[in-house]
Parts: structure tokens; C-alpha cells; sequence
């Protein structure tokens, strides 16, 4: 891990521990909301951003993800047990979609991942022997492990928190490994990559499915801490958010998808005081940030401070591209 | 000495326009061979089919003896078979050192055994070494994407060598890159050819440099062999001046 990075880990560790403590219970909420949506927009992080791959798929992994954990714990199975078969079942589903879906790329695979979102979300709706349909599934417990209960909100944090800290260690554990390099290989010349025995169809296979388990577990995390879910939070909405997260964080960047998280999450409700018009606002942010920082706030940051040190030297900030060595 | 390459009745067309027309020939084990012809003859998409980049309209490759007509390049690249690139094919991003384990990393261990295993693939000695043998140490930490483009085309060049390949293909080498620099590049792929008993195939429009580098060369014209043999009689071939080096100079 390069320095930067790692200060950036440190900072962000300091303050999602000791902000609940400052927080109302809203705020508690909001912040959980960060912590698992972070997950899944890790995830997309590594299928967009690593891998270069466009996909519109991402809300609908979460709500896999989350509906397998609802019905399984209401079915008696213990929540890890659960929560391990959500990212299991989201990688299986991620790896056969992958399969047919990547023969092609850029905006055509982001059509046929948009109608897989929408497919799961009629799914979810249709199906109502399974599922509840329209009227989704209500009173979804919050785990205990070992006595420790995670029902009050910021018990549940810590939950959300320690999983997102667990997680994101494995995902960068894979970007700094052999691995990393051909993500990054595949999103810059896959020709190239092929030509260097770099079997690009399998590692981009696995980018999509590891992305989408991670997907599966933001959505085992999201269940529990609204306890109430249905099909409609897990339409193309939820996906073009997660897609806005990882592209206003930072897409490629490893502490990108945390940003983006954090923006996507607060800023509605920052400017919520402008009341009716907040969502407005917020739109108009977003798009002037897009026009003038297309590599995202952390793509920002990283030219700033590129040209202060002037050095023409240029370490990526932040732990760019995730391989420090 | 055996073929390791041998290419038989190979045919690409494109519509109705034969690219590659009933192309045979074979490139024995440890030569440098040139091949050589004006823009458009067909040199490049030789190389495509021969490399599994583009599948041909007909006839067979085979690398020892073993067909591999329609096999992806990256099983191809895993027998052994590298390549450099006529346009600039490195990876701007990665460090020079990154770009050179990318180049190994694949060709040792299972994929699971490289998500467990060292970050640098235990090949980070390995690219030093080639950096060195190139004399780009001093950019190992720099991405590829700051070097010059003479510096980038060394890169290429190291990056196919990586992985100790017995067959490389080089497409145009030396083109864009400047005197000083092409001396260096030649003095290195011989340097490399003789320490490592790798063979050549090099598509090249720079004259001297084939004609130093090559022992045999093969000239094609509108996709067909026209004529075959040491540089020197090449050299003063008429029908070869008359499709090649008399149009041109």
C-alpha cells in the first residue's frame, strides 16, 4: 500500500468511527446507508472502473442480494449464513450473465445489463409466491452474533462499518495482486493484453462476478438496516445511483466509490433545505460536477495536487489504480 | 534445422479484395526472417492470421508441427509465440516495471495461484532485468504512458521478450523511431537473439534495418509471395524493385 493511500484509509477509518458518536439517530442511519452502498459501488468500481466494463446491473445484485437474505433469515437460517449465500448466489448469477452478456462492450453491454435490472425488478414484483410482489417484505431482523445484538442503530453500524472494512481489504488485497494489473490491462488495451497471454475473457468474467458478489453483500447488509424492502428500491434507479456514485467519487480510483457514496448520500439531504426544489438542486450539482471534473472528485484532487508538486513525477494520489508496491 | 512456423495456401479476404492470397512459407528455427513489401501488400494481416487476431478465409498455421489455425491469442501466447505491435502498445497507466510483469505474469501458475501469490508475481527481478538489458532502469518507476515514443517502442519490444518466448513476431519495429534510437533497438534484438536462441519474424519498412538484421527475407506484393532469399539477392531482385524499392525510392 503507497503512502497516500494508506493516510487516506487512516483518515476515513478515524472519522466512520467516531462519527455516529456526534450523530442523531437519522444521522446514524444515513451514515449505515453509506457503509453498504459503498459496497456495492465498490463492486461497480471494479467492473467499470478497473475492468472498463459498463454495467447497469449493479441495484439489481443489491436487490438479490437483500431479498436472499430477507427470506432466508425469515425462513430460520442464521443471518451469516445468509448473508454468505447472498454474494454467493449474486456471484453465480453475475458469472452466467457475464457469460453470454460480454461478448459485447461499452454502451451495447450497458443496454443488456439495463434489461436484466429490469427483468430481476419484474421478477421481484411478479412473483409473488416468493417474494410478496408489490407489497415486499416487512419486519426483516437485524442479526445477533454471539450476544452481541446489532438491533439498536448504532450497533448496526459497527456492522455495516466492519464488513465494508473487511470487504474493502479484499477487494484491495486483489487490486494489488496479479490480478489488479490485468484489470487494469483489460480496461486499457485489451488487444495488448490478449497478445500477452492475458486470457481477457475469463479475468473480465471474474470482474464482473466478484463485482456483482459484492453487489449481493451490500444488498445482505441494505435488508436489515431498512428492515423493509420492495421490488421498486431495486429498479434502474438504484443502479444509476451506484453508477453515479463510482463516476463522482472517481472511477478507477480506489477510494472513489467511498467519495461518491458520501456525495450521492448527503448532498440530497443537504439540500433538502431548499425544500421542494432539492432534488433539483442536486441535479444541477452533479451535472456541473460532470462538466468540470469528468474523472470525479478523486480525478480532481489527484491533478490538483499534480500540479502543486509541478515535479512532472506522477504518483497516482490516493492510491490511484490500486496498485502500490 | 526444423520449421517452427510453417504457413500453408493462408487466405484472408475482406469482401471481395484477398488481403492475404495463398501465402506459404516457413520459418525455420533460430532465423531472422524479414518480410517486407510495399503499404497495402497484406504484411500485417499475415501476422493477424498467423497470430490468431484474425481468423483466415482458408488455409492452415502451424507452430511445431502443431495446427493452430483458429486458437485465441492468448493460448498462443502461452505456447510461446509473442508479438510486438506496429502502433504503440503499451499500457500508459501501469509503470514500465507493471507493464513488464503483465507481460510474464501469465505464463506461470493457475489464476488463482496469482490472486494469492506476490503482488509482483515473482517476476519483479525478471523485469528489472529486462529493463536492464534494454537500458530503461532509470524509467522502471515511471508509467509508459511519460516515456518518449522511442522509449515506449523499446518497452514493446522488452514486453514480447518477457516471457522467454521461441517465436516473435515483430511488426515494424523501427517504425517512427529515430536513428540513434534504431541502432539501439537493432543492436538489442540481435544481443537478444543470440543469447536467448529465439527466433524472428519482423515486418519492416526501414531497408537497412532488415537488410542488417535479417538473414532471409520474403517479399510480398497484393497479398502474394513475389520472391524469397538472402537480403543481398533481394537487394537486386528486378521484380522486387520493380514492386517494392524502385516505386519507393
Amino acid at each position: 500500500m503507497n503512502r497516500a493511500g494508506a493516510a487516506a484509509a487512516f483518515i476515513i477509518a478515524i472519522f466512520a468511527v467516531a462519527a455516529p458518536f456526534f450523530l442523531k439517530p437519522f444521522g446514524i442511519f444515513l451514515i449505515s446507508i453509506w457503509a453498504v452502498l459503498t459496497i456495492a459501488a465498490i463492486g461497480l468500481n471494479l467492473t467499470l472502473g478497473y475492468a472498463g466494463q459498463v454495467s447497469l446491473a449493479q441495484g439489481a445484485f443489491v436487490g438479490i442480494g437483500a431479498y436472499a437474505v430477507a427470506l432466508l433469515t425469515q425462513a430460520g437460517y442464521p443471518f451469516a449464513l445468509a448473508f454468505a449465500a447472498a454474494g454467493g448466489l449474486c456471484f453465480a448469477i453475475g458469472w452466467s450473465l457475464g457469460y453470454p452478456a460480454l461478448r459485447v462492450q461499452h454502451h451495447y453491454l450497458a443496454f443488456v445489463t439495463l434489461a436484466f435490472t429490469t427483468l430481476v425488478f419484474l421478477v421481484l414484483r411478479n412473483e409473488e409466491w416468493l417474494t410478496n410482489g408489490i407489497y415486499g417484505i416487512n419486519g426483516i431482523a437485524r442479526p445477533t452474533f454471539f450476544g452481541w445484538s446489532t438491533r439498536s442503530a448504532l450497533n448496526f453500524y459497527f456492522l455495516c462499518l466492519g464488513t465494508l472494512a473487511t470487504l474493502s481489504a479484499a477487494t484491495w488485497w486483489m487490486l494489488r495482486s496479479p490480478w489488479g494489473r490485468a484489470f487494469v490491462a483489460l480496461r486499457e488495451n485489451p488487444i495488448r493484453a490478449l497478445s500477452l497471454g492475458l486470457d481477457t475473457r475469463r479475468y473480465t468474467l471474474m470482474a464482473f462476478a466478484i463485482g456483482s458478489s459484492l453487489g449481493g453483500f451490500s444488498g445482505g447488509l441494505y435488508a436489515p438496516l431498512v428492515q423493509f424492502i420492495d421490488p421498486g428500491s431495486f429498479a434502474l434507479g438504484m443502479s444509476f445511483n451506484l453508477l453515479l456514485m463510482v463516476i463522482v467519487g472517481g472511477s478507477g480510483y480506489f477510494f472513489g466509490p467511498f467519495v461518491g457514496a458520501l456525495v450521492a448520500v448527503l448532498l440530497p439531504e443537504w439540500t433538502r433545505i431548499a425544500q421542494g426544489y432539492y432534488l433539483i438542486i442536486y441535479a444541477a450539482l452533479v451535472m456541473v460536477m460532470m462538466a468540470f471534473c469528468p474523472s470525479g472528485i478523486l480525478g480532481l484532487i489527484d491533478r490538483v495536487s499534480k500540479v502543486i508538486s509541478r515535479s512532472g513525477r506522477s504518483a497516482p494520489a490516493l492510491g490511484a489504480e490500486g496498485i502500490g508496491s | 534445422m526444423s520449421a517452427i512456423l510453417e504457413v500453408s495456401r493462408l487466405r484472408k479476404s475482406f469482401g471481395g479484395i484477398a488481403a492475404v492470397d495463398d501465402v506459404s512459407f516457413e520459418v525455420r528455427e533460430r532465423e531472422i526472417l524479414g518480410i517486407i513489401g510495399p503499404n497495402g501488400s497484406g504484411k500485417s494481416t499475415l501476422f493477424n492470421c498467423v497470430l490468431g487476431q484474425l481468423g483466415p478465409t482458408g488455409g492452415e498455421v502451424r507452430i511445431d508441427g502443431r495446427r493452430t489455425t483458429g486458437m485465441r491469442p492468448c493460448d498462443l501466447n502461452r505456447l510461446g509465440v509473442s508479438r510486438t505491435f506496429q502502433l504503440l502498445q503499451v499500457f500508459p497507466q501501469l509503470s514500465l516495471r507493471d507493464n513488464l510483469i503483465l507481460a510474464g505474469q501469465e505464463h506461470q501458475g493457475s489464476m488463482f495461484s496469482r490472486l494469492i501469490g506476490r503482488a509482483d508475481a515473482g517476476l519483479g527481478e525478471a523485469a528489472d532485468e529486462m529493463a536492464e538489458f534494454f537500458q530503461l532502469s532509470h524509467l522502471a518507476d515511471e508509467p509508459a504512458g511519460a516515456l518518449s515514443y522511442g522509449q515506449q517502442k523499446l518497452l514493446d519490444a522488452a514486453m514480447a521478450f518477457m516471457a522467454g518466448p521461441r517465436l516473435v513476431l515483430l511488426d515494424e519495429p523501427a517504425g517512427g523511431v529515430n536513428l540513434t534510437m534504431l541502432a539501439h533497438l537493432r543492436e538489442r534484438l540481435q544481443a537478444y537473439h543470440a543469447a536467448r536462441k529465439a527466433t524472428f519474424v519482423v515486418i519492416e519498412h526501414q531497408m537497412e534495418f532488415v537488410m542488417a538484421l535479417c538473414t532471409r527475407v520474403l517479399v510480398l506484393a497484393e497479398g502474394r509471395i513475389i520472391a524469397e532469399g538472402p537480403p543481398h539477392d533481394i537487394r537486386q531482385n528486378p521484380k522486387v524493385i520493380d514492386a517494392y524499392l524502385g516505386s519507393s525510392q
